[in-house]
């Protein structure tokens, strides 16, 4: 699904090279769950966001679904956005002025999905996630972990075959961490999708059933989970 | 999709309560003021317009070697009509400004502007009486009508404007004549009147010597003026030599014929001034000045907002939303508050526009069916939306996801010079207009306490048609007047010390001949304008003499002659009549403060002179009411030659007009001072939260590091200091320039006062400081670990 070859990302500062990303190659196959790990400033969020195509790599090639996306215009990457790709994070990053219901519906409306089929859709996951009493409620009404569903739940809404979360449990406690996580484990085994998390904790790690260490751009180590 | 938008949009507007209020409050007062100026440009410039053949009127003038003129002889006009074939054809009208009642059995008015003018011109200005217009038959003949507002005054029970007898002058006079029914007077044409007398042709008889009539002409679309210009010239040059004009005569050489369009004649005329036209011209700079600058506000006041907005921007890319439909988001929602600006805005100009009509004398409506403003009020609203809309909303759909989703975004510090510059212009825009004010301000105040030289306080002026030449004439009238308890004296002279001025003629004194003013009095004239006699004495019934030869000339005039012992002295005037000088008057400022005293001569005996008609009394403050109700009653019997209407004056209040238009420039710079101080603040407001949500990290730090709150409010407020100050350096010279230029239309004047500029750039330095320090509070008071969090 996701084919990395030689990925380099560095930021010239006055004839310097700061690399961030150094010859990063790897295979991300459909359905799994893959964690990557490392310390602060080894360049895992570099990473997801270059997976993401949040960022463009310096150099290196990039294959999305076997199609070269190393530099790709606003309309396809924004179409990969639409049909493909669910984003989570860590700060959650809910829209404030909109309701729980608002939120989720937001990138079906981009989809131009119909109306009937947007409420369906959005009743479905309201109510796997048990928010359904919270629909019409404001971000800032909501606990950390309950906005973090809703960042999932806005997360899925699309049907993407895979979603990129950026430390997604970070500014949870560990009750709300662990919920999440099961959800991601679900999503994962009984769903099919694939799943690429960053994150600090080797417990959320374990969730997955592949984890990238990454240090100083390097990716030092490519271990699978047996569960 | 667009509901939502809407939604968040609304949502968004509400939780910024304080912001929002801010942006359409300040983009509604400048909208109101840029509404008014809209409103008064398309009334000024549309003088006629209503007229089918509005481009294809021209007025026919004449250049003389000195200045130009619209008067032209009734010969002209036929002459063009019969020679021209490109000319259509020809209006000629008179307008006549002498002052005469016409009666009814309910009532009396009286017509100052009454027009003559020839079936022909009535037709090319669609002047229609009520009942239809009507071809005189003859010659002879002659149709009377008057402007409806004057035929309901007099037949107020007539629906139709029908004809009707009415009194002609005076009632008493018993001369009646045929009213031929009413008109409607549009104010917003160049030919105004308040009544009309329509002939099948005017001027008969005149020949081209009489130069006091109009002549409009009216030609074929598509003709060559320049060319038509010149035929006319030819023409009229040929009339003259073949009326016996000299050829040889240097004024005759260099007369010429012009023709000005009928769209010119309202703002810039070649015969008169475009003064209205420049005034015009500096209020719609002025407006869409104001208004450029508040969207400009607007702008960096959304953009100092974006930090809140973009993390929705990263997310919705990530959802998949295109840039431009996230522009177009934007867009709505700065539409939405320009509509509000705009609403507000007009309920505003709603409120403000009976002060405004008041202030330039025109009578302007929002609520007319026609009115051109139900067409540029979308215009307008599309426009400033555009301005003030295009550059947030590509900012704000600019944002890269990867940077604002990361938590501690903060709007870069690009483009400072171009703000700062905005800034700079915005203040400097309002330090000329504090400045104009004082020294305007300064000047009325000097013209209100400064002695003028005589008192105009309880005198009444009555207006009256009997001429008074000579004292005896006069005397009975007088008597009758002076018996009323409360009556002090009484004069008549034919130039009131109300700023107009009389006329002029040469006098020789000791052989020098000098153009003196003259003002033809009676006795106790001196008196009852308490004019102070600065040496011998005013003219006195006890001097036989004082009727037939005595003169008083006032101190300018003696010095204009440059004589040192006046009295006594011979002047030579008119038809060489010569004149003992009696008495030296003190000057006095009878034409107000713009132009200097006239070197003036006073005689009661004046075989030059014009008639003397403005009655004048000196009455007892305590009894002005009693005074003036006696001799309403009274008039009739006292002034048997003026007739039964007694109207009258107070000559201070006259005297005042020559104040108004000063005091209408200084509610102008009043209103523009407020308007301009306004929206620098609204535009530093923006600016300093800009600044300050820039430097929220930076501030948290030095607080971290140790800095007092009051060393922040300095960091913070050191650099707008500079900026304002700048904003004062250049307006200086700029005021400088303007106000002194304003004050050299005076004679009579102040010295440019040093403490406005001081003033201003105190006032402005405070406001300054208040504004960004309320803004700083915010960023001073936050806990520094709010914005150090995300690291």
């Amino acid at each position: 699904m996701i084919q990395l070859n030689n990925i380099e990302k560095y930021y010239a500062n006055k004839g310097i090279k700061n690399y961030v990303l150094r010859l990063v190659t790897t295979n991300i196959k459909q359905g799994e769950f893959v964690s990557i790990m490392g310390p602060s400033g080894a360049g895992k969020s570099t990473l997801l966001n270059i997976i993401g195509m949040l960022e463009e790599p310096t150099y290196g090639s990039y294959e999305f679904l076997g199609e070269d996306v190393t530099s790709l215009n606003e309309r396809k990457r924004i179409e990969l956005y639409r049909n493909h790709i669910g984003f989570v994070f860590q700060a959650y990053h809910l829209i404030d002025e909109m309701t729980v219901y608002e939120n989720i519906e937001a990138p079906l409306l981009y989809k131009k999905v119909g109306s009937s089929e947007r409420a369906s859709r959005i009743a479905d996951l309201l109510d796997r996630f048990n928010i359904v009493a919270k629909k019409d409620l404001f971000p800032n009404q909501l606990s950390g972990g309950q906005q973090q569903l809703v960042g999932i739940a806005r997360a899925l809404a699309a049907q993407p075959s895979i979603i990129l979360a950026d430390e997604p449990t970070g500014n949870l406690q560990s009750a709300q961490a662990e919920e999440i996580m099961t959800l991601f484990k679900k999503l994962n085994q009984e769903d099919g999708i694939t799943i690429i998390q960053v994150t600090h904790s080797e417990k959320n790690a374990q969730y997955g059933n592949r984890i990238l260490h990454i240090a100083d751009g390097i990716v030092k180590e490519d271990v699978a989970i047996l569960s | 999709m667009f509901r939502l938008n809407l939604k968040i949009a609304l949502r968004n507007l509400w939780r910024n309560k304080v912001i929002t209020s801010i942006n359409i409050g300040g983009l509604a007062i400048a909208l109101a003021a840029f509404i008014l100026v809209t409103m008064y440009f398309t009334y000024e410039t549309g003088f006629d317009k209503e007229n089918p053949n509005y481009n294809e009127i021209y007025i026919v003038g004449r250049q003389l070697p000195d200045f130009k003129t619209n008067y032209t002889p009734p010969p002209l006009g036929k002459a063009i009509k019969a020679e021209m074939p490109e000319v259509v054809a020809v209006g000629t009208m008179k307008m006549s400004f002498f002052e005469f009642p016409v009666s009814s059995d309910h009532g009396v008015v009286f017509l100052s502007k009454c027009l003559y003018l020839d079936y022909a011109a009535a037709k090319m200005f669609n002047i229609k009486p009520t009942v239809g217009l009507t071809k005189p038959e003859s010659t002879t003949e002659n149709l009377f009508y008057l402007s409806n507002e004057n035929y309901k005054t007099l037949f107020p029970h007539n629906k139709n404007g029908q004809p009707e007898m009415i009194w002609l002058g005076s009632k008493s006079a018993n001369m009646t004549g045929k009213l031929s029914g009413s008109i409607f007077a549009d104010p917003h044409s160049n030919i105004t009147f308040d009544a009309i007398s329509l002939m099948k042709e005017v001027g008969i008889g005149e020949n081209y010597g009489y130069n006091n009539y109009s002549t409009y002409i009216q030609v074929k679309p598509g003709t060559d003026i320049q060319e038509l210009e010149a035929k006319i010239n030819t023409l009229y040059k040929k009339e003259m030599l073949k009326n016996g004009e000299d050829p040889n005569n240097e004024t005759f050489k260099a007369t010429k014929a012009f023709l000005d369009p009928l769209k010119n004649q309202h703002l810039k005329p070649k015969a008169g001034t475009d003064a209205n036209y420049k005034v015009l011209i500096a209020l719609s700079v002025l407006g869409i000045l104001i208004l450029v600058i508040a969207c400009i506000n607007f702008t960096n006041l959304s953009i100092a907002q974006a930090t809140k907005r973009a993390k929705e921007v990263g997310v919705k890319k990530v959802m998949g939303a295109y840039r431009f439909q996230l522009a177009f988001q934007f867009l709505t929602e700065i539409l939405i508050q320009c509509l509000a600006a705009t609403i507000l805005g007009l309920i505003m100009a709603e409120i403000i526009l009976p002060k405004f009509n008041n202030l330039f004398v025109v009578n302007l409506s929002i609520w007319v069916a026609n009115s051109a403003l139900f067409w540029q009020l979308p215009l307008i609203l599309i426009f400033i939306t555009l301005i003030a809309g295009i550059y947030p909303a590509m900012v704000l759909s600019g944002f890269k996801p990867a940077l604002v989703l990361k938590g501690n975004f903060q709007t870069s510090k690009q483009s400072y010079w171009l703000r700062n510059s905005l800034l700079v212009v915005q203040f400097s825009v309002a330090v000329v207009f504090i400045i104009g004010l004082l020294i305007i301000n300064s000047q009325l105040k000097y013209m209100r306490t400064q002695d003028i030289g005589f008192k105009p306080e309880q005198v009444v002026y009555i207006k009256n048609l009997a001429y008074f030449v000579s004292p005896s004439k006069f005397d009975p009238i007088r008597d009758k007047m002076v018996k009323i308890p409360g009556v002090k004296s009484v004069t008549v002279t034919n130039a009131l010390p109300d700023g107009s001025d009389s006329g002029k003629n040469k006098y020789t004194v000791d052989g020098k001949e000098q153009s003196l003013s003259f003002t033809d009095v009676d006795f106790d004239y001196f008196e009852t304008l308490d004019i102070k006699i600065k040496e011998g004495r005013t003219f006195s019934r006890e001097f036989k003499t004082d009727t037939a030869n005595s003169a008083i000339l006032n101190e300018a005039a003696v010095a204009k002659y440059g004589l040192t012992s006046p009295i006594g002295k011979t002047i030579k005037g008119c038809q060489n009549k010569e004149y003992k000088i009696v008495g030296v008057i003190k000057d006095f400022k009878a034409l107000g403060f713009e132009k200097a005293v006239q070197p003036t001569i006073y005689a009661i005996n004046d075989p030059c002179g014009n008639p003397k008609t403005e009655i004048m009394l000196k009455i007892e403050e305590s009894k002005m009411s009693e005074v003036l109700s006696t001799l309403k009653s009274q008039w009739p019997e006292i002034n048997k030659l003026d007739g039964d209407n007694f109207r009258y004056q107070f000559l201070d209040e006259m005297y005042g007009k020559l104040f108004k238009k000063q005091e209408q420039l200084q509610s102008v710079f009043f209103a523009a001072a407020i308007l301009t101080i306004f929206i620098a603040i609204l535009g530093l407001f923006a600016f300093a939260k800009y600044i300050t949500t820039g430097r929220m990290k930076e501030i948290a730090v030095r607080k971290i590091l140790g800095a007092s709150h009051l060393q922040i409010f300095k960091l913070i407020n050191s650099s707008f200091f500079v900026m304002v100050l700048i904003a004062n350096i250049i307006s200086w010279p700029l005021a400088y320039i303007l106000t002194k230029k304003w004050l050299e239309t005076f004679a009579y004047r102040i010295d440019l006062p040093l403490f406005p500029f001081l003033i201003s750039a105190v006032l402005t330095i405070l406001l300054t400081i208040v504004t960004v320090s309320i803004q700083a509070n915010s960023a001073v008071k936050a806990n520094p670990v709010d914005a150090l969090k995300y690291e």
